[in-house]
């Protein structure tokens, strides 16, 4: 009898069970798109701020000083110590090796090019230039390609990334000054020992391309790293790594000095995915190294990312507080317009138990039926829009990214989540009429001049 | 059913005792909203968390772009001033540059002189020498660990023999320091004796640098400022008519935006703005059609009450403007609430989220009316089809 009542009423109360259903349907898409965003906006935005570049970077314990001024060197260290290229496979393997997200190490070496030459030369008469040897889209470990190109996305290239060992990109200040174009050629002079006195043809570098960066690197030369490598006739050297790592917001925990920590909080210190962490895991893999965090990427990116997810969790709440508001609204209109049904029920003899029992089954199956439907949608809506909006997030993060996108579109955390909260509001929503329904005379109701 | 005979006061009957001697358009309105006040006030609570909502995150949306912009200004400088030659920028370039600034309608603007200089320590080894104002550092570059901050430092205090500059060091620089707390050095044969006050973290390339007050700098090296570091709040346009600007004021100087800054500021405001505009869109739709639907289930309701009016001789057309503008002065009243409470709201999310205040726009209020008008009038005129095909007496028989 009582499945019988609660079939007859979706069947022939059709409108009504739309009306209350259409608001629980929005309401459940409308929160579950804000809480899909709101949960996935961190990743979104940390691989958004990865535009600003590395937040760690590695350089060699016992390098000399840098004399660097506007990111120009002004007195060449000599006699540096290098880290080893070979050394950075490693990082495939250390404990956050899967929250680092773009590898660039390069080697600086100073020589004299000369530039817009067509042919080889002897002539050692070049102009006095940094040649910077880089990674360009190199693949690392198997699912990263990775490399100055991809950690600098504000690099604006004309042209290609060299391919060849002969091929070289040229500062767009460096190239507006000699009036060299893509497919010109650079000639650098190779490595000779001190005392060399021979006088060798220098080898013809192609220009692929002329990239503008904004910076001290628009005056540099461009090149291969093993090229530069060779240059400076040191093998597997590297002088500065920048690494790009997923971190999160620094807390009491990560400002504390991780040395004089107990052996107990630096455990937990190790196993947060803190850039300090992060740094000190990849110090400890690559000998004779110094990882530090870039503090004004880190710090900011902390705050930035606070500010935008504390935003739209906030925003969530508001909208699951006004879809709440509105669907036990609807509820509790939907119940006040059958006081005559219910007034029918008590006078054939209806106990009142069973009376809200039907109706509150009533509500709870419309409620998980429209609260999964809007789950479906709104995690549609939340992925739609998440594409659109971020759509040609451009290189950044392809490993988080890869990871995350069967996840991406339903979360199932927020089903159960979603469904439990359309059941509350409209369980919620209907108690007060059903309560004011029932306390009404049958009588009086049936007579409905109430 | 003729009651054709109490024509002369039609309502009478559905007013109650005393019997008014005559009715106006308003009374109805007045005693329907008085009357069936439970039902008034939740139509009324369903107009004031629409127009609450809309309130709330139109003002948070007007907002949006300077507080964002305000939340990026912890990347510090996005513009830096090179100075021509050695000889810097003379006297008050702070002042010039907020003058500069000033004309492209910039409030708050902040500028950090530094000048530099390579000079060689007690044993020889080259080291990069900035002079800097820390107030303005301080300001500027939020992201420097600095475990103490050097006092303030003026020359004028002993012209024969000035005392120790306090230094800051940053961590790389400290190892190659001897003393870990006075150092002295050489600059174009003339030497300094410096007190370290303090050491700097930034991971960046102030790591390798000794950082002292300008006026000792200058004292002692004869340089002024070279660099200005700039940091201005705005979109990429402002800061490019910014750039414009200060390049009109310092014919010589090279003005240069820091790209990435600058770019990847706009770009992820863009998106988050892009992102607050769906779900202000999302969320105004949802609460809309759920005020909608209550509404016009709430008139619905009302079936018995209009078909009493319309045999004692109201038109449709009466009849409707009655329900519209019951809705209407409902809406009005939704609004009024709706703006205060979501003006409130705004103001507690915003000081939650970014801890600064946002005032409430009265701008918004055009915007959150023609919303609760819109859904008063559809939800007033959504059931008129039904009603308009009703026979009262089928209706008043009890059917």
């Amino acid at each position: 009898m009582f499945f019988r009542l609660l079939l007859e009423s979706f069947v022939r109360q059709r409108r009504r069970k739309l009306l209350a259903g259409v608001a629980i349907l929005l309401g459940a898409t409308a929160v579950t798109a804000m809480l899909a965003i709101a949960t996935t906006i961190g990743d979104r935005i940390h691989s958004e701020l990865s535009v600003f570049g590395a937040n760690i970077v590695v350089t060699p314990k016992a390098a000399n000083l840098d004399v660097k001024i506007g990111g120009a060197d002004i007195q060449p260290a000599t006699g540096n110590a290098y880290l080893h290229e070979s050394d950075l496979a490693k990082l495939q393997t250390i404990f956050w090796a899967n929250n680092i997200t773009g590898i660039s190490p390069e080697l600086i070496v100073h020589t004299d090019a000369t530039l817009n030459q067509h042919s080889a030369s002897t002539d050692r008469q070049g102009i006095p230039v940094d040649a910077v040897g880089l990674w360009f889209d190199r693949s690392f470990a198997n699912h990263l390609t990775t490399g100055a190109p991809e950690l600098h996305s504000w690099w604006k290239l004309e042209g290609k990334w060299p391919a060849e060992p002969h091929q070289v990109v040229v500062g767009s200040a460096l190239a507006a000054r000699f009036h060299v174009h893509a497919g010109d050629f650079v000639t650098i002079p190779n490595y000779q020992a001190p005392g060399d006195q021979r006088n060798l043809a220098a080898p013809v570098y192609t220009i692929t391309g002329i990239v503008s960066t904004g910076d001290a690197t628009d005056n540099k030369l461009l090149l291969p790293l093993a090229t530069t490598q060779q240059l400076n006739n040191t093998p597997d050297a590297v002088s500065r790594v920048e690494i790009s790592a997923i971190t999160m917001p620094e807390d009491a925990l990560a400002r504390r000095n991780p040395d004089t920590m107990s052996p107990k909080d630096h455990e937990i210190w190790y196993c947060r995915a803190y850039a300090n962490s992060i740094a000190a895991n990849i110090q400890e893999s690559l000998p004779g190294s110094d990882a530090q965090q870039v503090r004004r990427v880190e710090q900011s990116e902390g705050v930035i990312l606070d500010r935008i997810s504390g935003l739209m969790w906030l925003i969530s709440a508001a909208a699951l507080l006004a879809a709440g508001f509105a669907v036990s609204a609807a509820m509790a209109t939907a119940i006040l317009e059958r006081q005559a049904e219910i007034g029918l029920m008590r006078s054939l003899g209806a106990a009142k138990s069973s009376i809200a029992l039907l109706f509150y089954a009533e509500a709870g199956l419309l409620a998980i039926l429209a609260g999964s439907i809007g789950y479906f949608l709104g995690s549609g809506l939340a992925a739609w829009l998440g594409a659109r909006i971020f759509a040609g997030a451009a290189t950044a993060a392809p490993a988080t990214s890869h990871l995350m996108e069967p996840l991406a579109i339903f979360n199932p955390v927020l089903l159960p989540a979603v469904v439990g909260l359309a059941l509350a509001v409209a369980i919620g929503g209907s108690t007060p009429s059903i309560r004011a329904a029932l306390r009404l005379d049958p009588s009086t109701v049936l007579r409905s001049d109430a | 059913m003729s009651e054709d005979s109490h024509l002369e006061s039609p309502f009478s009957a559905a007013s109650g005792p005393p019997p008014p001697a005559t009715v106006t358009f308003s009374r109805i309105l007045r005693r329907s909203l008085v009357h069936r006040r439970a039902r008034s006030l939740s139509a009324l609570t369903a107009l004031t968390v629409s127009a609450a909502v809309a309130t709330a995150l139109l003002t948070l949306y007007a907002d949006l772009d300077a507080k964002l912009h305000h939340t990026f200004r912890s990347f510090g400088a996005n513009i830096v001033l090179t100075a021509p030659s050695d000889a810097g920028f003379g006297a008050q370039p702070i002042a010039r540059v907020e003058q500069a600034v000033g004309t492209v309608g910039h409030q708050e603007v902040l500028v950090a002189p530094f000048s530099y200089a390579v000079a060689t320590t007690e044993s020889g080894r080259p080291v990069v020498v900035a002079g800097a104002d820390f107030d303005a550092v301080r300001r500027l570059d939020d992201w420097w660990q600095v475990d103490a901050w050097p006092p303030a430092w003026f020359a004028a205090q002993a012209p024969a023999v000035p005392p120790p500059a306090p230094a800051l060091v940053g961590q790389r620089a400290a190892q190659f320091l001897g003393d870990a707390h006075n150092v002295t050095l050489t600059f174009a044969g003339h030497t300094i004796p410096l007190q370290i006050a303090g050491h700097l973290r930034t991971g960046g390339d102030e790591d390798s640098r000794v950082y002292i007050p300008m006026a000792a700098f200058t004292r002692w090296t004869g340089l002024s400022a070279t660099v200005l570091e700039v940091q201005v709040p705005g979109s990429a346009a402002r800061v490019e008519a910014t750039v414009a600007s200060l390049q009109h004021e310092f014919p010589g100087a090279r003005v240069e935006p820091i790209r990435q800054l600058v770019e990847g500021e706009s770009r992820i405001i863009d998106r988050t703005h892009a992102l607050m505009y769906a779900a202000v869109l999302l969320i105004a739709l949802t609460v809309g059609v759920s005020v909608l639907a209550t509404l016009s289930a709430s008139i619905l309701e009302r079936r018995r009450d209009f078909a009493l009016m319309k045999a004692l001789g109201g038109s449709h057309r009466h009849l409707m403007a009655l329900f519209l503008v019951e809705a209407l002065v409902i809406a009005l009243a939704g609004v009024v609430t709706g703006f205060v409470i979501g003006s409130a709201a705004a103001f507690a999310i915003s000081e939650l989220n970014f801890h600064t205040a946002t005032l409430p726009y009265v701008s918004v209020i055009p915007i959150i009316l023609l919303l609760n008008v819109a859904i008063a009038a559809a939800a007033a005129f959504f059931p008129a089809r039904v009603l308009r095909s009703l026979q009262p007496a089928a209706l008043l028989r009890g059917d």
